[in-house]
Protein backbone atom coordinates (compact mmCIF):
# COMPACT_ATOMS: atom_id res chain seq x y z
CA UNK A 1 0.00 0.00 0.00
CA UNK A 2 0.75 3.64 -1.03
CA UNK A 3 2.53 5.31 2.10
CA UNK A 4 -0.02 8.32 1.30
CA UNK A 5 -3.07 6.00 1.49
CA UNK A 6 -1.41 3.87 4.53
CA UNK A 7 -1.50 7.28 6.86
CA UNK A 8 -4.93 8.59 5.42
CA UNK A 9 -6.10 5.23 6.58
CA UNK A 10 -4.86 5.71 9.62
CA UNK A 11 -5.52 9.15 10.10
CA UNK A 12 -9.16 8.05 9.59
CA UNK A 13 -9.36 5.18 11.50
CA UNK A 14 -7.46 7.34 14.59
CA UNK A 15 -10.35 10.10 14.11
CA UNK A 16 -13.19 7.11 13.98
CA UNK A 17 -11.74 5.67 17.32
CA UNK A 18 -11.78 9.20 18.54
CA UNK A 19 -14.91 10.46 18.30
CA UNK A 20 -16.43 6.66 19.75
CA UNK A 21 -14.30 7.60 22.84
CA UNK A 22 -15.72 11.01 23.17
CA UNK A 23 -19.11 10.02 22.34
CA UNK A 24 -19.00 7.51 25.22
CA UNK A 25 -17.34 9.92 27.52
CA UNK A 26 -20.35 12.90 26.54
CA UNK A 27 -22.81 9.99 26.82
CA UNK A 28 -21.78 9.36 30.40
CA UNK A 29 -21.47 13.21 31.29
CA UNK A 30 -25.58 13.27 30.14
CA UNK A 31 -24.35 15.69 26.97
CA UNK A 32 -26.55 13.18 24.61
CA UNK A 33 -26.74 15.61 21.78
CA UNK A 34 -23.19 16.53 22.09
CA UNK A 35 -22.59 12.34 21.85
CA UNK A 36 -24.79 12.36 18.61
CA UNK A 37 -22.96 14.92 17.21
CA UNK A 38 -19.59 12.60 17.78
CA UNK A 39 -22.08 9.82 16.05
CA UNK A 40 -22.42 12.05 13.07
CA UNK A 41 -18.69 13.11 12.88
CA UNK A 42 -17.83 9.17 13.20
CA UNK A 43 -20.28 8.19 10.41
CA UNK A 44 -18.29 11.02 8.04
CA UNK A 45 -15.08 9.85 8.51
CA UNK A 46 -16.56 6.14 7.99
CA UNK A 47 -17.62 7.09 4.82
CA UNK A 48 -14.34 8.63 3.79
CA UNK A 49 -12.54 5.57 4.59
CA UNK A 50 -15.28 3.54 1.85
CA UNK A 51 -14.30 5.88 -0.39
CA UNK A 52 -10.35 5.68 0.42
CA UNK A 53 -10.55 1.69 -0.59
CA UNK A 54 -13.03 2.47 -3.47
CA UNK A 55 -10.58 5.20 -4.75
CA UNK A 56 -7.66 2.75 -4.36
CA UNK A 57 -9.33 -0.02 -6.07
CA UNK A 58 -10.57 2.71 -8.99
CA UNK A 59 -6.83 3.67 -9.19
CA UNK A 60 -5.64 0.04 -9.41
CA UNK A 61 -1.74 1.30 -8.63
CA UNK A 62 -1.72 4.42 -10.65
CA UNK A 63 -1.71 7.37 -7.31
CA UNK A 64 -2.88 9.95 -9.43
CA UNK A 65 -6.61 8.31 -10.97
CA UNK A 66 -7.02 7.24 -6.98
CA UNK A 67 -6.02 11.12 -5.56
CA UNK A 68 -9.13 12.21 -8.48
CA UNK A 69 -11.11 9.65 -7.17
CA UNK A 70 -11.16 10.72 -3.89
CA UNK A 71 -10.80 13.95 -4.32
CA UNK A 72 -13.82 13.82 -6.69
CA UNK A 73 -15.99 12.09 -4.16
CA UNK A 74 -14.91 14.51 -1.78
CA UNK A 75 -17.25 17.14 -3.51
CA UNK A 76 -19.60 15.18 -5.02
CA UNK A 77 -20.86 13.75 -1.41
CA UNK A 78 -20.99 16.91 0.05
CA UNK A 79 -23.30 18.48 -2.11
CA UNK A 80 -26.35 17.66 -0.87
CA UNK A 81 -25.35 18.51 2.54
CA UNK A 82 -24.12 21.97 1.44
CA UNK A 83 -27.88 22.15 -0.25
CA UNK A 84 -29.36 20.89 2.94
CA UNK A 85 -27.48 23.27 5.10
CA UNK A 86 -28.72 26.09 2.96
CA UNK A 87 -32.42 25.02 3.08
CA UNK A 88 -32.07 24.85 6.65
CA UNK A 89 -31.12 28.39 6.71
CA UNK A 90 -33.59 29.63 4.80
CA UNK A 91 -35.71 28.10 7.23
CA UNK A 92 -33.80 29.18 10.17
CA UNK A 93 -33.82 25.59 11.12
CA UNK A 94 -30.79 25.96 13.78
CA UNK A 95 -30.46 22.11 14.27
CA UNK A 96 -30.37 21.18 10.98
CA UNK A 97 -27.98 24.12 10.14
CA UNK A 98 -25.55 22.85 12.95
CA UNK A 99 -25.86 19.12 12.12
CA UNK A 100 -25.16 19.79 8.48
CA UNK A 101 -22.32 22.52 9.34
CA UNK A 102 -20.68 19.79 11.12
CA UNK A 103 -20.58 17.71 8.67
CA UNK A 104 -19.26 20.09 5.83
CA UNK A 105 -16.36 20.86 8.37
CA UNK A 106 -15.29 17.00 8.93
CA UNK A 107 -15.52 16.76 5.21
CA UNK A 108 -12.69 20.05 4.94
CA UNK A 109 -10.78 18.44 7.44
CA UNK A 110 -10.91 14.91 5.97
CA UNK A 111 -9.74 16.73 2.30
CA UNK A 112 -6.91 19.03 4.03
CA UNK A 113 -5.80 16.00 5.73
CA UNK A 114 -5.55 14.26 2.88
CA UNK A 115 -3.62 16.66 0.17
CA UNK A 116 -1.34 16.79 3.10
CA UNK A 117 -0.56 13.07 3.28
CA UNK A 118 -0.27 13.42 -0.71
CA UNK A 119 2.50 15.64 -0.72
CA UNK A 120 4.39 14.70 2.47
CA UNK A 121 4.91 11.13 0.63
CA UNK A 122 5.32 12.56 -2.79
CA UNK B 1 -48.63 23.96 31.04
CA UNK B 2 -49.81 21.51 29.23
CA UNK B 3 -48.21 17.93 29.48
CA UNK B 4 -46.76 17.69 25.82
CA UNK B 5 -44.89 21.05 26.82
CA UNK B 6 -43.76 19.77 30.16
CA UNK B 7 -42.48 16.51 28.49
CA UNK B 8 -40.81 18.88 26.08
CA UNK B 9 -39.11 21.44 29.19
CA UNK B 10 -37.83 18.21 30.86
CA UNK B 11 -36.67 16.34 27.82
CA UNK B 12 -34.52 19.68 27.28
CA UNK B 13 -33.53 20.01 30.78
CA UNK B 14 -31.75 16.50 30.52
CA UNK B 15 -28.80 17.63 29.00
CA UNK B 16 -25.60 18.87 30.84
CA UNK B 17 -24.74 21.27 28.52
CA UNK B 18 -28.30 22.80 28.49
CA UNK B 19 -28.10 23.20 32.39
CA UNK B 20 -24.92 24.93 32.31
CA UNK B 21 -26.35 27.35 29.71
CA UNK B 22 -29.49 27.69 31.94
CA UNK B 23 -26.93 28.85 34.95
CA UNK B 24 -25.25 30.85 33.09
CA UNK B 25 -28.27 32.92 31.92
CA UNK B 26 -29.46 32.98 35.45
CA UNK B 27 -26.43 35.38 36.06
CA UNK B 28 -27.29 37.74 33.42
CA UNK B 29 -28.76 38.01 29.67
CA UNK B 30 -25.82 36.45 27.22
CA UNK B 31 -24.87 36.40 23.91
CA UNK B 32 -23.63 32.62 22.35
CA UNK B 33 -19.94 33.34 22.17
CA UNK B 34 -19.99 34.20 25.62
CA UNK B 35 -21.83 31.71 26.37
CA UNK B 36 -19.20 29.71 24.21
CA UNK B 37 -16.19 31.17 25.82
CA UNK B 38 -17.71 30.61 29.46
CA UNK B 39 -18.31 26.61 28.72
CA UNK B 40 -15.90 25.63 26.15
CA UNK B 41 -18.49 24.36 23.53
CA UNK B 42 -18.14 25.75 20.14
CA UNK B 43 -20.54 28.34 19.31
CA UNK B 44 -22.51 26.02 16.94
CA UNK B 45 -23.23 23.91 19.48
CA UNK B 46 -24.48 26.49 22.18
CA UNK B 47 -27.06 27.92 19.04
CA UNK B 48 -28.25 24.50 18.73
CA UNK B 49 -28.55 23.90 22.56
CA UNK B 50 -30.48 27.86 22.79
CA UNK B 51 -32.75 26.55 19.85
CA UNK B 52 -34.20 23.53 21.71
CA UNK B 53 -33.93 25.74 25.20
CA UNK B 54 -35.92 28.03 23.18
CA UNK B 55 -38.55 25.48 21.75
CA UNK B 56 -38.61 24.35 25.28
CA UNK B 57 -39.63 28.03 26.32
CA UNK B 58 -36.99 28.12 28.94
CA UNK B 59 -34.91 30.93 27.39
CA UNK B 60 -36.35 34.00 25.13
CA UNK B 61 -34.17 35.87 22.73
CA UNK B 62 -34.20 39.64 21.76
CA UNK B 63 -31.45 41.87 19.63
CA UNK B 64 -29.15 44.06 21.07
CA UNK B 65 -27.36 45.86 18.96
CA UNK B 66 -25.19 43.32 16.72
CA UNK B 67 -25.71 40.89 19.42
CA UNK B 68 -28.88 38.37 19.50
CA UNK B 69 -29.33 38.23 23.32
CA UNK B 70 -30.41 35.07 25.30
CA UNK B 71 -32.62 35.73 28.45
CA UNK B 72 -33.89 32.71 31.02
CA UNK B 73 -37.41 32.56 31.10
CA UNK B 74 -38.02 32.42 35.10
CA UNK B 75 -41.84 32.54 35.05
CA UNK B 76 -41.34 28.92 34.06
CA UNK B 77 -39.05 27.47 36.05
CA UNK B 78 -41.13 29.07 39.22
CA UNK B 79 -43.82 26.22 37.89
CA UNK B 80 -44.49 24.02 41.38
CA UNK B 81 -44.03 20.65 39.67
CA UNK B 82 -46.99 19.40 41.75
CA UNK B 83 -49.06 21.87 39.15
CA UNK B 84 -47.39 20.13 35.98
CA UNK B 85 -48.95 16.89 37.40
CA UNK B 86 -52.16 18.23 38.21
CA UNK B 87 -52.26 19.37 34.64
CA UNK B 88 -55.14 17.01 32.96
CA UNK B 89 -52.89 14.47 30.77
CA UNK B 90 -53.82 14.55 26.86
CA UNK B 91 -54.36 10.71 27.07
CA UNK B 92 -56.90 11.36 29.30
CA UNK B 93 -59.17 13.51 26.69
CA UNK B 94 -58.54 10.66 24.15
CA UNK B 95 -60.11 8.43 26.41
CA UNK B 96 -62.72 10.20 27.14
CA UNK B 97 -63.23 10.97 23.74
CA UNK B 98 -63.01 6.77 22.81
CA UNK B 99 -65.29 6.73 25.96
CA UNK B 100 -67.54 9.16 24.74
CA UNK B 101 -67.61 7.48 20.93
CA UNK B 102 -68.56 4.43 22.49
CA UNK B 103 -71.44 5.48 24.95
CA UNK B 104 -73.01 6.73 21.87
CA UNK B 105 -72.21 3.69 19.95
CA UNK B 106 -74.51 1.53 22.92
CA UNK B 107 -77.57 3.89 22.70
CA UNK B 108 -77.59 4.04 19.19
CA UNK B 109 -77.73 0.33 18.79
CA UNK B 110 -80.59 -0.01 21.77
CA UNK B 111 -82.67 2.62 21.62
CA UNK B 112 -84.71 3.31 18.00
CA UNK B 113 -86.92 6.31 18.38
CA UNK B 114 -86.23 6.97 21.98
CA UNK B 115 -87.67 3.53 23.01
CA UNK B 116 -85.52 0.47 24.53
CA UNK B 117 -85.39 -2.11 22.08
CA UNK B 118 -83.55 -5.12 24.82
CA UNK B 119 -81.81 -4.85 27.73
CA UNK B 120 -78.42 -5.14 26.86
CA UNK B 121 -76.53 -8.59 28.15
CA UNK B 122 -73.39 -7.00 28.96
CA UNK B 123 -73.26 -4.96 32.43
CA UNK B 124 -71.25 -2.04 31.05
CA UNK B 125 -74.02 -1.93 27.99
CA UNK B 126 -76.71 -1.56 30.27
CA UNK B 127 -75.35 0.63 32.83
CA UNK B 128 -75.50 3.07 29.49
CA UNK B 129 -78.27 2.55 28.90
CA UNK B 130 -79.63 2.76 32.58
CA UNK B 131 -77.63 6.41 32.65
CA UNK B 132 -79.88 7.08 29.60
CA UNK B 133 -83.31 6.29 31.43
CA UNK B 134 -82.09 7.62 34.69
CA UNK B 135 -81.53 11.25 32.94
CA UNK B 136 -85.72 11.80 32.58
CA UNK B 137 -85.22 11.78 36.19
CA UNK B 138 -85.23 15.13 38.15
CA UNK B 139 -82.56 15.60 41.12
CA UNK B 140 -83.85 16.49 44.47
CA UNK B 141 -87.63 14.85 43.33
CA UNK B 142 -89.28 11.95 45.09
CA UNK B 143 -91.22 10.17 42.99
CA UNK B 144 -93.51 7.73 43.63
CA UNK B 145 -93.24 3.92 42.60
CA UNK B 146 -96.15 4.66 40.09
CA UNK B 147 -94.76 7.71 38.82
CA UNK B 148 -91.01 6.14 38.59
CA UNK B 149 -92.77 2.96 36.43
CA UNK B 150 -94.67 5.66 33.80
CA UNK B 151 -91.41 7.54 33.00
CA UNK B 152 -89.65 3.87 32.68
CA UNK B 153 -92.42 2.50 30.66
CA UNK B 154 -91.51 5.33 27.76
CA UNK B 155 -88.45 3.72 27.20
CA UNK B 156 -89.37 0.11 28.39
CA UNK B 157 -92.15 -2.16 28.85
CA UNK B 158 -90.72 -4.37 31.56
CA UNK B 159 -90.42 -1.30 33.97
CA UNK B 160 -90.16 -3.41 37.17
CA UNK B 161 -86.93 -5.21 35.77
CA UNK B 162 -85.35 -1.80 34.99
CA UNK B 163 -86.91 -0.32 37.98
CA UNK B 164 -84.66 -2.70 39.95
CA UNK B 165 -81.68 -2.51 37.83
CA UNK B 166 -81.43 1.29 38.16
CA UNK B 167 -81.86 0.93 42.03
CA UNK B 168 -78.98 -1.80 42.39
CA UNK B 169 -76.48 0.40 39.67
CA UNK B 170 -77.29 3.54 42.26
CA UNK B 171 -78.85 5.20 39.80
CA UNK B 172 -81.96 6.34 41.82
CA UNK B 173 -82.51 5.43 45.92
CA UNK B 174 -85.48 4.77 47.55
CA UNK B 175 -86.87 4.94 50.91
CA UNK B 176 -90.66 4.09 52.22
CA UNK B 177 -90.89 7.92 50.94
CA UNK B 178 -90.52 6.83 47.30
CA UNK B 179 -87.97 7.13 44.34
CA UNK B 180 -85.27 9.74 44.08
CA UNK B 181 -82.09 10.11 41.29
CA UNK B 182 -78.64 10.10 43.35
CA UNK B 183 -76.03 12.37 42.36
CA UNK B 184 -72.62 10.83 41.35
CA UNK B 185 -69.57 12.58 42.71
CA UNK B 186 -68.28 14.84 39.89
CA UNK B 187 -70.95 13.50 37.30
CA UNK B 188 -74.36 15.15 37.27
CA UNK B 189 -73.96 17.97 38.88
Amino acid sequence: MNDAIKRMNQFLNDQIELCRKEEKSLQADSRKDEADFQKIKANVYDIFRTILSAAQKAGSGDLEKTKEFFLLKAEQIPANWKAAYETAKLHDDTKRMVIEELKLNTIEEIKKEFLRCWEETK
Amino acid sequence: MTETEAICLFKCLADKSRLQILKSLMIEDMYVERLSERLGITPPTVSFHLKKLTEANAVTSYKSQYYMMYHLNRKIFETPILEILKEKSDDADMQAQRDAEYRQKVIDTFFEYGKLKSIPAQLKKERIVLEVIAESFEFDRVYTEKEVNLLIADFYDDFCTIRRDLVSEKLLDRNTAGYWRVKSAGKDH
